[in-house]
């Protein structure tokens, strides 16, 4: 048996327990009038494993996509109608930034960041959060480097 | 592979046996679940519910890797973590002494458990690991093999440091130089860096019923025979003792003389050329039951000279095939009176600071003549000799200008240096070698070759003669 076909076969829990775990969340978000359906939620999941698989990534449990809402539904960009739409573009953008910052930020700080930006100079825009978020992979990566080439200068 | 610590066990075990031949011992628990889902000892319910509970301990473990930062992890961590935490785990399961109980424990256990069990198995193992370390340590072989004395004295503290028994106890991490008689290469993590210590040290105590005059005078001779600096390369040094030690034996010296007389060495030559296959092979056991018993090896020595017994016996049969033992038995040759010695006295060097400043004065210079003067009046030393051609500050003629004003010992260390390779197990003489060249895109040594080779054919055999009575020890130029 494969070692990788294994990890990506499982859930922890049963596909209906995320299914239900993320409509839970609509008692939290209901008062903005985001709520996510049975089928959102599925359509959610099978969005996030393919988003997972397509940059390479293992996450067990659904933190990253609960965050996600909790912190997003409160932004006063998000409507009802793009409201699964914004949610599977944010997960991508999210998996990018991870990948692009080597792990070296926390998913709570990332997040926050996206949040920042979007609800700030983006003004609600996924386009331009995903432009602002290349910006500062660019950054990152371009400060790594500066500290890579510092360091061994001192070697 | 035998452990010490056995785990008390009442699991009925099914009377239906697994064939080891089916068994991975690097993936010792996804074998042991195929095979015993296939013979039915384990129901496809339970194996599921093992890598379910695997899964679980996986999320601990990135969440750990993590410090609770970030649910998720590259397919790569987290197929590092994975293995981790199967080679723990099969740690565990490798302990039993059959597949059956092993599987009769996976049926019952938690994995959470096994995990835990798994762990601290290998603390244990890294413990052991470090206590043979520094025992290897206190024992060092006082000889210049730079592959022995880094493996022990730069790389296995690396393992001994950076081990991680969590999240990479597959990984064997050290890059080990010096090569053992008989290794397991299949083995990974600690289980390797064990074996290679309980192995060296073995190999270590071999070596030490050996006067350090006769360590080093086989080491010398071992360089001399073929033609090599013994100091830099990759070789086993109890191979060269044990054998040398068994040769003695055959010609009726003692086991602890491995110094071979030209007389001795024609015996065992014509006692091993004339003898058949099998008699061949019944005296080199004799001769090794003896060794042991001379020496008194002890039992884990004993076994281990066991297993080497048969690469002898191999190695013995090939040379008697090819018609040579002269690179197999290391043997007392005659040394010549030298002519000259040659010291290289690192207190004859410049400093960084004066080389490069030299080689700006020589850059600056656009006179030939001047240049070569400048060089044979500020440099006397080998290093600096290198380090000025390496600086590539001459050009073209200038080279040649330079070697011309060598003498024959000077161009026969340049010789040693440049034809490394082909003075190496090349029976060639010295003029052919110069005529063919050598391989190299260094430009100092591609005029060199030049040089050499417009010389007369009395020029270069004065030079060849000179440069075999150099020993490289005596020209340590790394």
């Amino acid at each position: 048996m494969n070692l990788f076909d294994m990890l990506n076969s499982h859930q922890l829990s049963q596909p209906s327990n995320t299914v239900m775990e993320l409509v839970h969340l609509n008692e939290k978000t209901k008062e903005r009038d985001l709520v996510l359906t049975p089928d959102d939620a599925k359509t959610l999941m099978l969005s996030r494993n393919k988003i997972l698989r397509d940059h390479a990534r293992v996450e067990l449990s659904i933190g990253v996509l609960k965050e996600l809402i909790e912190v997003f539904s409160a932004s006063p960009y998000m409507n009802r109608d793009h409201y699964v739409d914004t949610l599977n573009d944010l997960q991508e953008i999210f998996y990018y930034l991870r990948n692009e910052t080597e792990d070296k930020i926390g998913d709570a700080k990332l997040i926050q960041q996206m949040n920042d930006y979007y609800n700030g100079p983006c003004g609600g825009s996924i386009e331009l959060l995903r432009s602002k978020m290349e910006e500062l992979a660019e950054k990152f990566r371009g400060d790594i480097t500066l500290h890579h080439s510092l360091f061994e200068g001192y070697e | 592979m035998k452990f010490d610590k056995k785990p008390n066990y009442s699991n009925p075990i099914s009377p239906i046996t697994i064939e080891q031949s089916r068994l991975k011992r690097n993936q010792y628990l996804l074998s042991l679940l195929q095979e015993g889902q296939r013979l039915g000892l384990i129901t496809s319910q339970r194996a599921y519910q093992i890598q379910l509970e695997m899964m679980q301990i996986l999320q601990q473990l990135i969440q750990q890797h993590t410090q609770g930062e970030s649910t998720s992890v590259s397919s790569e961590t987290a197929q590092g973590l994975m293995t981790s935490l199967m080679y723990a785990i099969d740690t565990y399961t490798l302990l039993f002494e059959t597949p059956e109980e092993a599987i009769a424990h996976l049926q019952d256990e938690n994995m959470k458990d096994i995990y835990s069990k798994g762990v601290e198995l290998l603390r244990h193992y890294f413990e052991e690991a470090k206590q043979l370390y520094r025992d290897v340590k206190k024992m060092k072989l006082d000889v210049p093999v730079d592959a022995y004395q880094m493996t022990i004295d730069e790389s296995l503290p690396v393992f001994m440091k950076h081990y991680d028994i969590i999240f990479e106890a597959q990984n064997t991490m050290a890059s080990i130089d010096y090569p053992l008689a008989i290794d397991d290469m299949r083995l990974r993590g600690v289980f390797y860096i064990k074996q290679y210590l309980e192995r060296l040290q073995l190999e270590t105590r071999f070596c030490r019923f050996f006067h350090q005059q006769d360590v080093m005078y086989m080491l010398t001779n071992f360089g001399n025979i073929n033609r090599i600096n013994y100091q830099i390369e990759l070789f086993n040094i109890f191979e060269l003792m044990i054998n040398n030690a068994v040769f003695s034996l055959l010609s009726g010296g003692e086991a602890t003389d491995v110094r071979i007389s030209e007389i001795q060495f024609e015996q065992i030559n014509q006692m091993l050329t004339a003898s058949p296959a099998n008699q061949r092979t019944k005296l080199i056991h004799e001769a090794v039951d003896q060794l042991q018993e001379d020496l008194q090896t002890d039992q884990a020595l004993t076994d281990y000279i066991n297993l080497y017994r048969d690469e002898l016996v191999q190695r013995v049969s090939n040379a008697a095939e090819v018609g040579s033992f002269e690179k197999l038995i290391i043997r007392e040759v005659n040394e010549r009176e030298k002519s000259m010695v040659f010291k290289v006295n690192e207190n004859d060097r410049m400093s960084d600071l004066q080389m490069r400043n030299f080689v700006d004065r020589i850059l600056e210079s656009d006179s030939t003549e001047e240049k070569v003067q400048l060089i044979r009046r500020h440099v006397v030393s080998l290093h600096d000799y290198l380090d000025l051609l390496n600086a590539e500050c001459l050009f073209n003629g200038e080279y040649e200008a330079l070697f011309a004003t060598f003498g024959d010992v000077e161009l026969a260390i340049l010789a040693k240096i440049v034809f490394y390779e082909e003075l190496r197990e090349d029976k060639r003489d010295f003029s052919d070698i110069v005529a063919v060249g050598a391989e190299t895109e260094t430009e100092w040594e591609v005029h060199y070759i030049a040089f050499m080779q417009q010389l007369d054919d009395t020029h270069i055999r004065a030079v060849g003669d000179l440069m075999y009575e150099i020993n490289y020890e005596d020209i340590s130029f790394y």
